[in-house]
């Protein structure tokens, strides 16, 4: 919950030869490894081809006794797709709503996560001042302990603080990630000290150091932080289901849950929420995804 | 830069004192406020009766003791213990082996490194609530996209999310399908390890099963070990997909009660907030327990 992140020093790999293995597999071996990948492709697709075609089916095309992957007319076969569920869904079922709340918390979240664990970070890994050390000891405690195991009294520390039933309570309780801090002062570790030197000799101090110098050349580190605390966040369901009650207030995910509880099965407009709800993950990751891959593929770390 | 001695070094170390504490001193407060406290109140909370709007009263052990053995109180803790337990048993592997021959396959091509590596991702980013509305669909014993996949082939589907001894492996099917963590940490480590060893072992005769066997997989017992246990840690505290799927009857004959649903629905909701954290406090110790005993199971060294 708090964690991003699963927690997990660089994945341990074999010896620290960087050599990349060379292509030697034999033509025919590769060609059956594409068949293979090829039919993975389709079973790890399919699943979302589903949903975005029963997304655009009318009610009466939902039902058939054959599947179909494209939203047609039951009866004729005839072209028949439409917008009308994802409309219903973002009116009636109260998705406009819960869309413009999640953009709420991924809007003031993340940006004011990342500058409160670049500070922490920064200061971890370049300033020297005493008790650091156990400071950011206490830190990486933290990551070891399940999200779970607190939420009972974090709804209560939350509750306290007048932040209950409040998209504050989504936010506030989320605006440092250990795991983050962690991660980013592994990455100030590797800044050349020289630039420090010279920037302060310069008569620069560490905020101006900090905010011109290091955070900019932390861009890659900070658009991993980013990016992965913007798919978890927006994707999370138990936290905000325990903070809020009040419809309005719902996140994506508890308004795809109270549409999916519903007695009366509905796969259309629960398909049209779940493409709403995932569909800017999806176009996030489909532009950034390989450098999102590459920094998870370095840290191990699992959203 | 920590021992530059200079005229004004003295300045300087109190202007980095006070810098380093500004720094951190939001973190730090953050941390005290939502972790540190928290982690306190959890285990003391654990030995008191609380229901959140009157003042917690002392219990003792009570909690502990009626959690684990008054099947009264708490007809279903055991149960949501045996799901969990078989939960992780069964998609923890599955989501390893399918991930391992993902990255395998991956390794061994040329070209489509990277859209593979993208769409077998795909499911991981993917929100719970979605990935359980979709499997719900999919699943749908009449309508459903796989039991008609599995008519064509002559096999009658059974109903996954109405049968109780269906559930977990259903469940497991879809820990499956988003085993993109796994194949992503799986090729990392593949990557890792140096062409010498293959080539080497190619002058000896060895053909590609032994170099899998003898090379590949052995090398990558230390990523093997870190993906189980943080897929155990992970599947010990599945909730979402359960919760989305089941809501609060947690499935047919409570078959989806997950060990978290169940300290979700009976003792958050129910008020029993006393019970509800010494079930956090129990499966913290749990998730340490089985962590210690994963570190004692695998060998230090491995060979390599």
């Amino acid at each position: 919950m708090t964690g991003t992140l699963d927690a997990a020093p660089a994945v341990a790999t074999a010896p620290p030869a960087r050599i990349r293995r060379r292509h030697n597999a034999p033509i025919a071996l590769r060609l059956t490894a594409h068949v293979v990948l090829i039919g993975g492709v389709v079973v790890a697709l399919a699943p979302f081809v589903w949903m975005v075609a029963t997304s655009f089916k009318r009610p009466q095309d939902v039902f058939t006794p054959t599947p179909n992957l494209l939203p047609t007319d039951a009866r004729t076969g005839e072209w028949a797709g439409t917008f009308a569920n994802h409309l219903q869904v973002l009116d009636l079922g109260g998705f406009a709503t819960a869309t413009l709340n999640s953009v709420i918390v991924a809007v003031v979240l993340i940006p004011g996560k990342l500058l409160l664990d670049a500070l922490a970070a920064y200061a971890f890994a370049r300033i020297p001042f005493p008790g650091r050390d156990a400071l950011f000891l206490v830190v990486l405690a933290t990551i070891m302990v399940p999200g779970i195991a607190l939420l009972v009294p974090k709804v209560f520390v939350t509750q306290e603080l007048g932040l209950g039933d409040s998209l504050s309570g989504v936010i506030v309780p989320s605006l440092v990630s250990a795991f983050d801090i962690f991660l980013l002062r592994q990455f100030f570790l590797t800044l050349p000290s020289e630039l420090e030197e010279a920037a302060m000799i310069d008569g620069a101090g560490r905020l101006r150091i900090f905010w011109s110098l290091a955070l900019p050349l932390a861009r890659p580190a900070l658009a991993v932080v980013t990016i992965t605390s913007f798919i978890f966040h927006w994707n999370e369901l138990l936290w905000p289901l325990v903070i809020l009650s009040d419809q309005d207030e719902y996140t994506l995910p508890l308004a795809l849950q109270a549409l999916a509880a519903g007695r009366v099965a509905q796969p259309h407009l629960v398909m049209a929420g779940a493409v709403i709800a995932v569909l800017p993950v999806i176009g996030i990751f489909l532009v950034f995804g390989r450098r999102i891959l590459d920094g998870i593929q370095l840290t191990g770390m699992k959203s | 830069m920590n021992g530059v001695h200079r005229p004004s070094s003295w300045h300087r170390r109190r202007r980095d004192a006070l810098a380093g504490f500004a720094f951190t001193a939001p973190a730090m407060l953050h941390t005290l406020v939502f972790m540190l406290v928290p982690a306190g109140a959890a285990l003391y909370f654990s030995f008191t009766e609380w229901d959140m709007i009157s003042p917690a009263r002392w219990a003792g052990l009570r909690n502990y003791r009626e959690i684990l053995f008054d099947s009264d109180l708490y007809p279903d803790f055991w149960k949501s213990v045996r799901v969990t337990a078989l939960y992780a048993l069964l998609s923890v592997p599955a989501s390893l082996v399918t991930g391992f021959v993902q990255a395998y396959l991956i390794d061994l091509v040329r070209r489509g490194q990277a859209f593979y590596r993208l769409v077998f991702y795909l499911p991981v980013i993917t929100a719970e609530a979605a990935v359980a509305a979709i499997w719900k669909w999919l699943y749908d014993p009449q309508f459903g996209l796989i039991n008609a996949g599995l008519d064509v082939l002559g096999v009658a589907g059974p109903d996954w999310l109405g049968t109780p001894g269906v559930v977990i492996p259903a469940l497991a099917l879809i820990a499956a399908w988003q085993s993109g963590t796994a194949m992503l940490i799986f090729l990392a480590g593949l990557k890792g390890i140096p062409r010498t060893y293959y080539e080497a072992s190619e002058v000896d005769g060895a053909n590609r099963w032994q170099q899998l066997g003898r090379i590949t997989l052995p090398l990558l017992r230390p990523t093997t070990f870190y993906l189980v246990v943080t897929g155990v840690i992970a599947a010990l505290q599945v909730f979402g997909i359960v919760y989305v799927l089941f809501g609060g009857n947690a499935g047919p004959e409570r078959s989806g009660l997950s060990y978290v649903l169940h300290l979700y629905l009976f003792g958050y909701r129910n008020g029993a907030m006393g019970a509800a954290s010494a079930m956090s406090v129990l499966l913290f110790v749990t998730i340490l327990l089985v962590t210690a005993a994963q570190f004692r199971l695998v060998p230090r060294q491995y060979e390599g």
